[in-house]
């Protein structure tokens, strides 16, 4: 039994924490905020310099091959920005799905790309009748011969706009399953919209009879299901370290304003209805937190991680808006001023809320997994 | 980050030895009691008998140092150790031993070497069960508030007072207890740590019907006491960490009781609450219901964050790494969190959840039982609201220096 990081972990955390405080300070943060394709000029520059897109990649394929623990512990830190973009879609979760779906050679020839920086792949998976089960893909290819066209609408697709390459997820006419298409977003066809709102990097991807090779279905075509869902349980963790470092950062943002804001002339902090907001915000951050790094542990330890990686992203999207909820109870007005930086994080944490399954669908898939579901 | 109990083969040789030393050393007989009230004499004396061969075995508080009859066994050990009990029915200590779970470690950190040698092997050897003894009848929450005097004669202390909500059926060889030796001074400053030997001229305990007997200790207690001092007259040498320094002393116990250590294995009915759901009873299967199952799904969340949070703080405290809100944070939820899952339970089970009866109840009427207990464990060791007031204090809320975690060693 060790709750500590190694020295391995603490090294990505230092180093994590340092860019953190030197490269995105919070003026930086809301600047890309106004503007997000900010994030793919010298930052993402820097990120893919200190190998961070390369860290979920085996060696064998250009990556560093950690264990999805050290991912998750760089992760945390940039949660605690919240530092935007596409690091964990594309080198986290799609370089999953690749390792999982894709054959040897679409690995050799995808993922070094991605370790790099220099491939950015986006998932694009749900649609106009949302959610993240299976059966909620609806699009189906057709096949032309040895290629396939792709026509419909993909939605709420995260970092769709950073994207040069596009996982789409759909079925095919008049077969079973689905199957996973390899697109260039420059492909014919295909247009990409980023979505306003009380978002963070979500966008529209329309295909209007894009034409995808044979050679670019990852995988067996129809046989994607099995290894996107290993993909995503093994993938969802490290989102909800994310979630983890941002239940941390406005936490501790709640913490030093109760400890400095005075009204009727005694620091707030004293105020026993103020504690409970901020006891309400430690739980929600500690709960996400060892829930998040047991299902980690057990994925690296080759466990069967299932229904401890459901419980983490019940717990941890939960977390994560209860967290900024309570931040915002201590703040009051200050807190929705923008230029104070909270809002990022209450933004970030009702965006990412759905992203990856609901709180809902992961307690659904954990009665499977604790057996519950009939037979 | 490791969550298990690293299972090396030293640690499978140790769990074998566990094994064959519970197959030769539980005193036949030993019988499971859902509801601790019903454990007659007979079987709290062959749990007593089980104590004391585990004890010689220096197994009976088997974290504590090898020169007072402990093993100085380390966390995963203690795991395995405690593992293997509950998977026979029984617990860490086998019986309600308040007294020497809290008081021990205080005696550690606040004894005399005299101290040391006189009580603690008593402790460790099983020769002794302990109460605590904190309340009074005016003194819940506001613990400082005791009245309870023991005043200086010669060598001796005399002891005039009544205690409260205290320790369990079937009586105990000692207590400890924190008492006021200055009844004229300063708040916290005005108060002694004790241990005193039950059969004392003047002590009379007096049994409390209550709901249930809480949480507290490895295991139950079957009912609570009332505990009347008239003139008892306790040797000065059982004082111990010095005179009116009681506040700090208790400081100690309070950490160990406010969950800084952690519990481990003690919810087990939980999980067995859920594989009753999924099998088959009376041609009824409760988890084909989609709605119990959903609200299963939630107890099973519930009950993980609230194990895991036990497991982080047994590995902060022995690993000796600094705790500051854990303890409170632990113990809070896990009062809060029992009573949402007892509701659960009677959500799911509908009446199933509130019968002895011999033939209708599930799992040995385990599910009643933590009906009440999960009711009765919102107060022992600090209300909810306690719990967050110290909470607040570790967590320095309003700009103030974070208090730290009581002293273990």
């Amino acid at each position: 039994m060790d709750f500590s990081l190694n020295e391995t972990q603490q090294l990505i955390q230092d180093s994590a924490k340092d860019y953190v405080s030197t490269s995105c300070s919070r003026d930086i943060l809301l600047k890309i905020d106004r503007n997000p394709v900010e994030i793919m000029g010298k930052h993402w520059k820097e990120m893919s310099e200190m190998g961070w897109t390369g860290m979920a990649i085996p060696e064998a394929y250009g990556g560093s091959g950690n264990s999805m623990t050290d991912v998750a512990v760089l992760f945390e830190e940039l949660g605690m920005g919240p530092v935007p973009g596409p690091l964990f879609t594309s080198a986290v979760l799609s370089a999953r799905i690749l390792l999982e779906a894709g054959s040897e050679a679409q690995k050799k020839a995808l993922l070094p790309g991605i370790a790099e920086g220099k491939r950015v792949f986006a998932l694009a998976m749900t649609e106009a009748r949302y959610g993240w089960a299976p059966e909620n893909v609806h699009m189906k290819a057709k096949k032309e011969g040895a290629d396939f066209v792709l026509s419909g609408t993909k939605l709420f697709v995260e970092d769709a706009e950073y994207a040069t390459d596009l996982l789409v997820v759909a079925g095919i006419e008049g077969d079973q399953g689905l199957s996973l298409f390899h697109v260039d977003v420059k492909a014919k066809g295909v247009a990409i919209r980023p979505l306003k709102g009380f978002m963070v990097g979500m966008g529209e991807i329309v295909l209007d009879k894009v034409k995808v090779s044979g050679a670019s279905v990852i995988g067996g075509a129809g046989q994607a299901a099995a290894p996107l869902d290993r993909a995503m349980l093994a993938a969802v963790p490290v989102l909800c370290a994310y979630k983890v470092g941002g239940c941390k950062r406005v936490y501790d943002m709640s913490l030093a304003y109760a400890g400095e804001r005075k009204q009727f002339n005694t620091v707030i902090g004293r105020f026993p209805r103020v504690q409970d907001h901020l006891i309400y915000a430690v739980n929600a951050l500690d709960s996400a937190r060892w829930t998040t790094y047991e299902a980690l542990w057990k994925l690296d330890t080759g466990m069967d991680a299932a229904a401890s990686v459901h419980v983490a992203k019940s717990v941890a999207s939960e977390s994560y808006m209860t967290a900024t909820d309570m931040a915002h109870e201590v703040h009051a007005g200050i807190g929705v001023l923008r230029e104070y930086g909270l809002t990022l994080h209450t933004k970030m944490s009702r965006s990412l809320y759905h992203t990856l399954g609901s709180p809902s669908l992961h307690r659904k898939r954990l009665e499977s997994a604790l057996a519950l579901t009939p037979a | 980050m490791d969550f298990a109990i690293e299972e090396t083969a030293e640690q499978k040789a140790f769990r074998a030895e566990v094994r064959t030393f519970l197959e030769k050393n539980m005193p036949d007989g030993m019988e499971h009691h859902t509801d601790p009230v019903d454990q007659p004499r007979e079987q709290y004396e062959l749990r007593r008998e089980f104590g004391r061969r585990l004890g010689k075995k220096g197994w009976l508080y088997p974290n504590f140092p090898k020169e007072y009859g402990g093993s100085d066994m380390t966390a995963d050990n203690v795991m395995v150790l405690s593992e293997e009990l509950a998977a026979v029915g029984s617990a860490l200590p086998p019986y309600y031993d308040s007294g020497a779970r809290m008081g021990a470690p205080t005696i550690l950190v606040w004894g005399t070497e005299e101290h040391k040698k006189r009580f603690l092997p008593m402790f460790f050897r099983g020769d002794i069960r302990t109460w605590q003894l904190l309340s009074e009848p005016g003194a819940g929450s506001d613990l400082a508030g005791i009245k309870t005097t023991a005043i200086r004669d010669g060598d001796h202390y005399v002891v005039n007072g009544q205690k409260m909500w205290v320790g369990s059926a079937h009586g105990a060889e000692y207590s400890w207890t924190i008492l006021v030796t200055d009844p004229k001074g300063e708040r916290h400053k005005n108060l002694s740590w004790f241990m005193i030997p039950m059969n004392l001229p003047g002590i009379t305990v007096q049994p409390m019907d209550v709901l249930a007997t809480g949480g507290e200790g490895g295991a139950g207690g079957g009912c609570k006491n009332a505990v009347f001092f008239d003139n008892v007259r306790v040797p000065a040498e059982n004082l111990v960490g010095g005179e009116n320094n009681g506040w700090k002393v208790a400081t100690t116990h309070l950490e160990v009781e406010h969950g800084g250590t952690g519990r481990l294995n003690d919810r087990r009915v939980i999980y067995e609450f859920i594989e009753f759901c999924k099998e088959s009873h009376d041609g009824h299967r409760i988890a084909d219901d989609p709605d119990a199952r959903a609200q299963i799904a939630e107890l099973y969340i519930e009950a993980e964050i609230t194990r895991l949070w036990a497991l982080r703080n047994h590995w902060l405290s022995h690993a000796h790494k600094q705790r500051t809100y854990e303890g409170p944070q632990y113990s809070l939820r896990r009062k809060l969190s029992s009573l949402d899952i007892s509701e659960r339970m009677l959500r799911i089970a509908g009446p199933y959840a509130l019968t002895t009866d011999e033939r209708w109840a599930p799992l040995k009427a385990a599910i009643e039982y933590f009906q009440r207990d999960a009711i009765t464990s919102l107060h022992p060791g600090a209300t909810t609201d306690i719990q967050k007031v110290i909470m607040a204090r570790r967590m320095g809320t309003g700009g103030r220096e974070r208090e730290q975690a009581g002293k273990l060693k």
